[in-house]
């Protein structure tokens, strides 16, 4: 009986310590949400109640400095403040306040659930392993799909991100023993998965699967583009190619022997790769590859830059000094890529990736525009010129010949007021870009004057009563 | 207590009376506009199975079906949400329209919304030769997704079939009936069945009946619906039950910001099953409740229908829920 009492008086006591165990929590109390803040608590807790509260990082700073203005400026009203514990409210009238008709109108903005799964990104390299080799290059360039067997189902279809996942559209036929597809696929990553019968499978042949992250194993499959060889050392065992982009792995990238030498097929993504090869274990850098690079240790690799080798120009400026071209491709490094002296002015020949880029010309220190280059764009409010690099879309308004300035606006630069300035080519104004497949929102405007692409059909209303062109890249 | 009586018979009277004036519905305390547009139905679709087996795709938290209408095929929405099938203005803009949508479907009130019918729309061998369908902007889906969407596969679609959708294989199931309005046996496919309920099917919206803490709700089944929802107002008795789990705006809809809660409450029954660490948006449904022709106390969606297999008997009216059993 005494042993029930002390463990009453125990239970009681610890509940009573709860309570006075004041902590950080977010709750609703008389139409309010309450913010409760202890400042007893660790920094870790505090930034996990703010975030929950959904208070900034500079805001909660400063109210833990003790300024409250930034709180009350986002709608919080101070409540209480005893000892340490201080009390924010702020009214929920705001959820009242909910002028959508259906449910997806709110949950499909919800960032949570965000990010497309199933769509390899940033790939740097990549080798197939496969147990039977039932995805190959045809020598047209085509991709071959075979699916061997399941010769009794009704249909097969071939869906991947190179064709958005589509069940319709990768429909495959069916031949002796199996079911067969032809695709066109530039280099790069693909996930994808046969569909038999309705049901998704992962290639039974393939022993590369990759987990898109949101519950579902994929087939990944490298379209190559690029063979490293290396001549000679025809009594070598094993000869390993090791890069940057493998993180040096000595045991991974096998070269397989030919007669002349050794050689890898594989996957290499557009950018900068450093990498070596090891004979035997003996490191040997490229000796076909005339771009070296030491490292700390002192050591050669050699250095591939994958991308489109794009020639700078500038004409006249004879008597500078040195000439430089710089934009956001290199960071606008200023003196990176020194241009040549050519007997008209100065150039350079260098290797960037896909993308659309600012750049400006570093002529003894002065920064100018591309006086050849039609194209400008702004950053930061500051006008550069503009260049596509590997351009996949040209977009084009006719007429208009009369205006004098013509722009390209949209949602690939979040809507920059400045615009692209386009070119007047022909009967029509015109501006070249590249595009990652995806949705764009566009318009033009015509000296001030906004308007919809005349010549795409599609359209979609936006916020402010007016209506954006739509272009897909697939 | 003579008060009482007097009240209670005061509300009988007006529920009757509201009956019979035929353009409204009660189920419990919650009053329903019978808001749907008077339409000839639409023919009904060929057919030629007893089960069809449709792959399905993810975007975000929604279900994602290829259809075909007439030479275009593309993604549309599995949209218990809505009634009819919508096609997305910015592709079928140009369709012939048939009447103002008035009084209209889910997006009556959006600007330059029509009504059209398609020919030839085509889920597989599901073929429906003429579909009454809503043309309206579903920008928002397509920007907040990133997925080009045709349009929305309401629930007429599906009212002579019952429906299952796996989600942990990606594969919709449309089932043929049989007289009495059952997937013939042999034709069943899940076994493991975690919950049954019977629903109420108004105004072509699913209602569940649910409850919270002794607090009985009925929830609008929505497909569409990535999260689930709740009405603040109608919430407010158990707010203490609820476990602020985040507090966030949301950009870009209508170009103003809106302030959302995320919460988390255990408890809530449906059927004969209870569900617990259920996770919710808190706010106000009045105007969607507007849109389904009713007042709603909530909406349940993804985080709901992902607890299981789900299938929706459209003849029966009857929803449950299976498991994998070695899952």
């Amino acid at each position: 009986m005494r042993g029930k009492y002390i463990l009453v008086v125990f239970v009681l006591l610890i509940s009573s310590m709860k309570i006075a165990v004041a902590q950080n929590n977010l709750f609703i109390a008389r139409d309010h949400l309450v913010l409760q803040i202890d400042l007893k608590t660790s920094d870790k807790e505090l930034d996990s109640i703010f975030k929950i509260a959904g208070v900034s990082k500079s805001n909660a700073q400063k109210l833990l400095k003790g300024n409250y203005n930034s709180i009350k400026e986002d709608g919080w009203d101070l409540a209480t403040h005893e000892n340490k514990i201080i009390r924010f409210d702020r009214s929920l009238s705001g959820l009242n306040e909910n002028p959508q008709d259906a449910p997806f109108e709110i949950t499909t903005h919800l960032p949570e659930f965000a990010g497309e799964p199933g769509y390899p990104v940033d790939v740097k390299y990549g080798v197939n392993k496969y147990a039977h080799a039932t995805v190959f290059a045809l020598p047209s360039g085509l991709t071959r799909f075979i699916l061997p067997g399941y010769t009794r189902a009704r249909r097969v279809f071939l869906s991947g991100n190179f064709n958005h996942w589509s069940t319709l559209k990768g429909a495959m036929k069916k031949g002796d023993g199996g079911w067969i597809i032809d695709v066109k696929l530039e280099p790069g990553a693909y996930e994808y998965k046969y569909i038999v019968d309705s049901r998704w499978i992962t290639d039974p042949n393939n022993l590369q699967l990759i987990d898109d992250g949101a519950g579902n194993t994929n087939s990944l499959f490298f379209k190559y583009n690029y063979t490293i060889k290396l001549a000679g050392y025809p009594s070598a065992k094993k000869v390993v190619l090791a890069g940057d982009f493998n993180k040096w792995n000595a045991n991974e990238l096998l070269m397989d022997k030919k007669s002349n030498g050794w050689e890898k097929h594989l996957f290499l993504g557009d950018g900068k790769h450093i990498y070596h090869f090891l004979v035997d274990e003996k490191w040997v850098a490229d000796p076909a590859n005339p771009k070296k690079l030491k490292d700390d240790d002192g050591r050669l690799n050699s250095v591939l830059n994958l991308g489109e080798a794009i020639t700078f120009k500038l004409s006249g400026h004879k008597n500078a000094r040195n000439v430089f071209v710089a934009g956001n491709f290199n960071y606008w490094r200023p003196d990176e890529f020194s241009m040549d002296k050519t007997s008209d002015g100065w150039t350079i020949t260098t290797t960037i990736i896909p993308g659309n880029y600012q750049y400006r010309f570093v002529v003894d220190g002065d920064w100018i525009t591309d006086p050849a280059n039609p194209h400008y764009a702004a950053e930061d409010g500051k006008i550069n010129s503009f260049l596509a690099v590997r351009p996949n879309h040209t977009f084009k308004l006719k007429g208009h010949a009369n205006a004098k300035k013509v722009t390209l606006n949209g949602s690939f630069n979040n809507w920059e007021e400045n615009g692209y300035i386009m070119e007047r080519k022909g009967d029509s104004w015109t501006i070249d870009f590249y595009l990652k497949p995806g949705k764009y929102l566009y318009k033009f405007r015509v000296d001030g004057e906004w308007m919809i692409d005349p010549g795409n059909k599609l359209w979609e209303q936006n916020d402010h009563d007016s209506q954006n062109s739509v272009l897909w890249i697939e | 207590m003579r008060k009482v009586y007097l009240l209670l018979t005061l509300i009988i009277l007006f529920r009757h009376s509201v009956a019979a004036g035929n353009d409204r519905v009660m189920i419990g305390n919650i009053s329903f506009k019978n808001a749907t547009v008077k339409r000839d139905p639409d023919p009904a679709p060929y057919a030629d199975f007893k089960t069809l087996v449709v792959p399905i795709k993810r975007a975000g938290n929604l279900i994602i079906v290829e259809a075909q209408v007439d030479s275009l095929e593309g993604n549309f929405v599995l949209d218990t949400g809505a009634p009819y099938l919508v096609l997305n203005a910015t592709y079928f803009r140009y369709m012939p329209e048939i009447a103002d949508q008035e009084a209209g479907g889910i997006n009556g009130e959006s600007k330059g919304a029509f009504t059209t019918y398609v020919h030839n729309f085509k889920i597989l061998d599901l073929q429906y030769s003429r579909l009454t369908a809503d043309v309206t902007d579903l920008s928002s889906i397509e920007n907040g997704r990133n997925i080009k969407i045709l349009g929305l596969l309401g629930t007429r679609l599906f009212e002579n079939f019952s429906i299952t959708v796996d989600l942990f294989n990606n594969v919709l199931y449309i089932q043929k009936v049989d007289k009495s309005g059952n997937v013939p046996e042999g034709e069943k496919i899940f076994h493991d069945r975690l919950m049954f309920s019977p629903f109420k099917y108004i105004n072509s919206v699913i209602f569940l009946k649910g409850t919270v803490n002794n607090n009985t709700y009925w929830f609008g089944f929505d497909t569409a619906a990535e999260t689930n929802l709740l009405d603040y107002d109608r919430f407010k008795k158990i707010v203490k039950d609820l476990q602020i789990i985040n507090r966030s705006k949301i950009n870009g809809i209508g170009g103003k910001g809106l302030e959302v809660l995320y919460a988390r409450f255990d408890g809530l029954t449906v059927g004969d099953h209870t569900f617990e660490k259920n996770r919710t948006l808190i706010t106000d449904l009045e105007k969607m409740g507007k849109a389904y022709g009713s007042n709603i106390d909530g909406i349940l969606g993804y985080d709901f229908f992902v607890r299981g297999i789900f299938t929706i008997n459209f003849v029966k009216k009857e929803f449950e829920m299976y498991i994998y059993n070695n899952k």
